[in-house]
């Protein structure tokens, strides 16, 4: 038994006729740790979980899971591992606890562990009123967590959690996190994929940043934000500061000693600097004397925003996205988010 | 993997279909509803077929009565509507795996450590279970307008295994439009297109000799003819062996071609 639950190497995924969706990513993921996938939509997120939970093959590249080769055993990796899409995969039509029991059948757990797993479940994550009302009728919430509690009927060593939180209100998602969190206490592994970097800070031992199907960097958040060693001043400019403001606030800037870095960034510049709190004056007597004219200035401690902005150049946007459904037999269906 | 376990899953998983029958009212009140209407409108508007006459080569007529075995055609087209409501059955029987699809039920199907046969076959099965049930409110519906079962009781068996087992092998047509259109309105499409044209072009809505000498040819090549040929038999004249053993037989042809190639279908959808 090696110390790692996961083992990716050189993993490509391409979906014909050439989209690379992972292109080359090489990670592992220690036993009983909280380990993160950050990244913007389309970063390679959930096809790097497809691969992992045996939903989709992989093009090239070796992935083990628990140290067994994806391709080699499929059904030995489904009896160990818990999956909670991004997309709930509840049914409407039967009630809460009606889609939990089926799950348990589904894992063949024997039916009085099964009804004492069920009941446990349904009150760690609050669903105990709800149990017997059709899923049809639960908010987004209920539903996110009904998916959640669902994955958990097998009690998995090994926990798959594409975007928990996505679509979800501050207060159920406080409400997940903590639940994450006592799983994890509790010995589950946990592979989290996130557009948030709040999240990943939170929950994750170690995280990697994917972008375009590739890993950008990889380490525990506190690394990686160490990793940057100064603030970050984030400028923008005003439109009439012409297309050479840029450069001449960049020319400007670097004659400041103290000043380590900057770097072009959407819609402006980041300024990487120690203690830059001390710095903002001569920051703006510089940008003044070159004529530039700033529309707002940002001053933070790094964060793993400005992480993911040093490594892509690029801020990283969240979107929800909740693609259409049909239900062709009369859609009764209400999805309120939160 | 033990036989218990599969079990556990194909029963679970039919369990569910039957489940979520039952939770649509509309939707089951209107799959009952429908052999009813059938049987009313058609036949009410074509009562008068069973008086149709045509000459015989040496003078005289041959009565409708002559070629079925029954002068009524309410009992003739008995039959009938038991094909048309297991076809009908049988056709929307894929749209469930495209919703499945669509909202990712199937997936979490998938990573479950289940046989994926089971997936298919629990639906089957429960598409068979909701067959049986509409077969049976027609017979019951037939036997309260004056139908009798030539072939009694024992008949009444046969008759639900020909409608059960044809059903299920024909489900297999919509199941495999499901799987490789990923679409509902596509698979009702062309499920529909596929299927209503055979049910006039056999043997279930006018007997053989009535039928024009193209159609005739195309009624022996139509697996539905065999089965109503068999139906026909079991309620109107008695038992005979060839035409529902051959029934059968057609039965075992049409499932092993559809449910194999839904099979093959079904391992591409399922293994991304």
């Amino acid at each position: 038994m090696t110390d790692n639950i996961i083992d990716v190497r050189n993993l490509v995924k391409v979906y014909e006729p050439d989209v690379r969706a992972v292109d080359g990513i090489s990670f592992h993921v220690k036993r009983g740790e909280v380990f993160g996938f950050l990244g913007p939509n389309g970063a390679g997120k959930t096809t790097t979980i497809k691969v992992l939970t045996t939903l989709i093959r992989r093009t090239a590249g070796t992935a083990k899971v628990d140290g067994i080769n994806v391709d080699a055993d499929p059904a030995a990796i489904r009896k160990i591992i818990g999956y909670a899409a991004q997309e709930v995969g509840i049914d409407d039509d039967l009630t809460g606890r009606e889609n939990l029991r089926l799950q348990a059948r589904l894992y063949h757990t024997p039916k009085p562990d099964a009804e004492e797993r069920i009941a446990g479940l349904l009150k760690a994550v609050d669903l105990e009123e709800a149990a017997d009302r059709r899923a049809g009728t639960y908010s987004g919430g209920m539903r996110k967590r009904l998916d959640l509690s669902m994955a958990l009927i097998p009690r998995p060593k090994l926990l798959f959690l594409d975007e928990p939180t996505t679509g979800l209100d501050p207060q159920n998602r406080a409400a997940v996190w903590d639940y994450i969190r006592r799983l994890n206490e509790a010995g589950t592994t946990i592979f989290l994929t996130t557009q948030y970097m709040d999240e990943a800070d939170r929950l994750a031992n170690r995280l990697c940043i994917v972008d375009h199907g590739k890993i950008m960097a990889e380490g525990t958040p506190a690394s990686l934000k160490a990793e940057i060693g100064a603030d970050v001043v984030a400028l923008s400019f005003k439109e009439n500061g012409g297309p050479d403001a840029r450069s001449a606030a960049k020319a400007a800037l670097l004659s400041i000693p103290g000043i380590q870095e900057v770097q072009n960034v959407d819609g402006g510049i980041a300024v990487y600097a120690k203690d830059a709190p001390s710095l903002v004056p001569q920051i703006v007597l510089a940008l003044n004397d070159a004529r530039v004219e700033v529309a707002e200035l940002t001053l933070t401690h790094p964060t793993l925003d400005d992480v993911f902005m040093k490594y892509t150049g690029r801020k990283m946007r969240v979107e929800e996205v909740t693609p259409p459904r049909r239900n062709p037999w009369g859609a009764r269906r209400r999805r309120s988010m939160g | 993997m033990t036989a218990g376990e599969f079990l556990g899953e194909v029963t679970g998983i039919a369990g569910r279909w039957i489940r979520k029958t039952l939770r649509r009212p509309p939707f089951l009140f209107f799959s009952l509803v429908q052999p009813i209407v059938w049987f009313v409108l058609f036949t009410q508007a074509f009562s008068s077929i069973s008086n149709i006459q045509t000459p015989k080569p040496g003078g005289g007529f041959i009565t409708f009565a002559d070629i079925t075995g029954t002068s009524s055609y309410l009992t003739f087209f008995s039959a009938a509507v038991i094909i048309q409501t297991v076809l009908a059955s049988a056709m929307q029987s894929g749209v469930g795996f495209v919703t499945d699809m669509e909202s990712g039920f199937l997936d979490k199907l998938k990573v479950a450590p289940i046989h994926r046969s089971s997936i298919l076959i629990g639906k089957l099965l429960s598409d068979g279970a909701r067959i049986l049930l509409q077969t049976f409110v027609i017979l019951l519906l037939a036997v309260a307008l004056g139908v009798g079962v030539a072939t009694g009781a024992a008949g009444l068996i046969f008759l639900f295994a020909l409608a059960l087992s044809f059903g299920i092998a024909w489900s297999g047509i919509s199941t495999f439009i499901a799987l490789a259109t990923r679409n509902s309105e596509s698979t009702l499409m062309i499920s529909i297109l596929t299927t209503f044209p055979l049910l006039f072009l056999s043997t279930a809505v006018m007997p053989k000799p009535l039928l024009p000498d193209w159609v005739q040819t195309v009624a022996v090549y139509n697996p539905i003819s065999y089965i109503a040929d068999a139906l026909h038999r079991l309620i109107i004249t008695g038992w005979d062996w060839a035409v529902i053993g051959g029934a059968f037989l057609v039965i075992l042809v049409v499932g092993a071609v559809t449910l194999s190639a839904t099979t093959a279908m079904f391992r591409r959808a399922v293994s991304g």
